[in-house]
């Protein structure tokens, strides 16, 4: 059972570490994400207790306590029920979310490539979220961060909101790779073509939920590829959800024999595809 | 019982290479010594060439924690990108004969986050026994903020993994590649791979900001005890570190001082060492991209010597004729 290894991981603080040692914020949103309606209410109430503590007073979420930066973790938090964070927690760390972007959008870097004759690639046109503030926007945290905000908006509805979610789509719009999925970053570099990467694929496949085109119909395809082949956890998880998120998962899908579960994020990220593929998931309730 | 270093004698280690740079280049008291071998093929042989290429830098690890650093970075087996396992597990062989209390693994991939699957994918389950005991996941480690000694970079301070951090030798076994940002990653570059993804993400975009060759010699800096071995036998030219195409050379290159060594690798793949930043950033009193500086043993580089394909932006790296 997938959330009884999740319970025998969990630190005495109430934290996950992500395979042993220390609590870290992304397993323990994971394993809280993952055992919210298991039934075992203590140890997801000490799981909230150790990242309620743990939030800085910017709104935000840093990697681990100490490391004193927010980051993206935060989209992570922002994907608990407002109501077990706590709606003032929950609603600075959405504030935090919403007013993050990749340095590369940000007016003074602008400015400043204005000011040297550099002219910003198109993909740059858009805003998506870094994995550290004062570096660049990538697939992943973008993808996480229209998640978190997706999951908001459909609460509780505000422009502001869905103007921030657009403009992260559009970011992973740009970012497609040739022929469908994502690779990490960008489409090319150096004028070569970059590779679709399978968890990114799946990642923004379920960040691009309701979303429909030639794009979303690319990528698709290329995930159903990636599936066939998957022997990765991380990869087989994101592939799932981003396919149920488009109601795409093969019908009686069986995922190949000897995928490895080793970390708490893979772990719970695993109950969490078997949610979504059931029609039940904490991304987009 | 072994000797395990301890967290003040990494400080002091560190603390001693500061006082000792005084905040400016190192100054070699000696010619810094670069090895290179033939090594035909990745097989049984490579055992017994490893062993004896450690041997003979007389290495002080016996009963001390070592930890070796090759590069993780694509699930393509087939290809030219990851160090080769079986190399890898020659090192360990090596360290563990010279009488190391502990020889870890560890890496920590900048582009994907499923370091064991990668591994598995590499090759290195299936060739070194007991990987997964022996392997540590870098960039979920336990951290420890830094300060760095001497900063080429923005950066002030940096997390870094304690594994590599509690190590007597940290051991940088990278493949001999170009690389489309830095012109051609080695032993130094290879060090990105320490910086801890849980912090910093994948990729560890922060250096980049921070700018690659600053932030390559930023590292360097951090760890006074380095052993390079380069994964030479097949190495990979033209759109490296992933998409380039197979390069075999036949050889490996090892040396404690990895600028020398990176700067010995660039000869070997006609490539200008004094050309690429992060050499240029690193280099000691006298420099070691100046190659009457090295003290070069084994075979010579103009026995093995083979043009690299460069990138057109990076023609003007090679190394003219007769340098």
């Amino acid at each position: 059972m997938p959330t009884a290894r999740l319970l025998e991981q969990q630190n005495a603080d109430g934290g996950w570490p992500y395979r042993r040692g220390g609590s870290w914020t992304e397993p323990t949103v994971y394993a809280l994400l993952a055992l919210e309606g298991d039934g075992d209410s203590t140890a997801v109430e000490r799981g909230l207790q150790w990242l309620r503590a743990a939030q800085r007073d910017d709104g935000g979420w840093q990697a681990r306590p100490g490391v004193g930066e927010s980051c993206w973790v935060t989209s992570l938090a922002g994907l608990l029920p407002a109501e077990r964070l706590g709606a003032e927690r929950h609603r600075h760390a959405i504030a935090w979310l919403s007013a993050t972007t990749g340095l590369e959008s940000t007016t003074l870097y602008r400015v400043r490539q204005w000011l040297m004759g550099n002219q910003a690639p198109p993909e740059m046109a858009a805003p998506g979220w870094p994995w550290v503030t004062g570096s660049a926007a990538w697939v992943s945290p973008t993808s996480l961060g229209i998640l978190a905000l997706g999951r908001e908006n459909r609460l509780h509805p505000a422009p502001g909101l869905e103007s921030r979610i657009d403009e992260g789509r559009r970011f992973l719009i740009n970012r497609m790779c040739k022929g469908g999925g994502w690779n990490h970053g960008s489409t090319r570099a150096l004028g070569y073509e970059s590779s679709a990467y399978p968890e990114t694929t799946g990642m923004a496949l379920a960040a691009l939920r309701g979303c429909h085109g030639r794009e979303t119909d690319q990528s698709l395809a290329v995930a159903l590829r990636f599936l066939d082949g998957c022997h990765s956890a991380d990869a087989l998880n994101w592939l799932r959800l981003g396919l149920a998120a488009h109601a795409r998962m093969p019908a009686g899908y069986t995922p190949p024999p000897g995928i490895a579960y080793r970390t708490v994020p893979e772990i719970a990220t695993c109950v969490l595809a078997d949610g979504a593929v059931a029609g039940k998931c904490a991304f987009w309730i | 019982m072994g000797e395990a270093i301890t967290r003040r004698d990494w400080l002091a280690g560190s603390a001693a290479a500061l006082m000792a740079a005084g905040c400016a280049r190192p100054v070699h008291g000696a010619r810094p010594e670069t090895t290179i071998v033939r090594a035909p093929a990745y097989d049984q042989r490579l055992y017994d060439i490893v062993r004896r290429l450690v041997d003979s830098h007389r290495l002080a690890v016996r009963g001390r924690p070592v930890v070796i650093k090759p590069n993780l970075v694509e699930f393509e087996p087939e290809s030219a990108i990851n160090t080769h396992p079986l190399l890898v597990h020659a090192a360990c062989e090596a360290f563990r004969a010279l009488g190391a209390s502990q020889v870890t693994i560890a890496e920590g991939p900048g582009h994907r986050r499923d370091t064991m699957d990668l591994a598995e994918a590499a090759g290195y389950f299936q060739t070194i026994p007991g990987f997964e005991d022996r392997f540590v996941d870098l960039n979920l480690d336990e951290v420890t903020l830094v300060d760095l000694p001497r900063r080429f970079s923005k950066l002030k301070r940096v997390y870094l993994p304690n594994t590599v951090l509690g190590a007597a030798l940290l051991v940088s076994m990278p493949k001999m590649k170009t690389h489309h940002w830095t012109g051609a990653t080695l032993a130094m570059k290879n060090l990105f791979g320490v910086v801890p993804g849980g912090v910093y993400g994948w990729p560890k975009n922060v250096l980049h900001w921070a700018g690659i060759h600053e932030s390559v010699a930023d590292l360097y800096t951090v760890f006074p005890r380095q052993f390079a071995l380069v994964d030479g036998i097949v190495g990979m030219e033209g759109n490296g570190p992933i998409q380039g195409v197979a390069k075999p050379m036949g050889v490996l290159v090892a040396g404690t001082d990895p600028v020398a060594v990176d700067a010995t690798c660039c000869r070997l793949m006609r490539i200008d060492p004094a050309r690429i930043g992060y050499l240029r950033l690193a280099a000691g009193e006298p420099a070691e991209f100046d190659e009457s500086n090295v003290r070069q043993t084994g075979e010579p580089i103009a026995a093995l010597a083979r043009p690299f394909a460069l990138l057109p932006q990076f023609r003007g790296l090679r190394l003219e004729s007769g340098a």
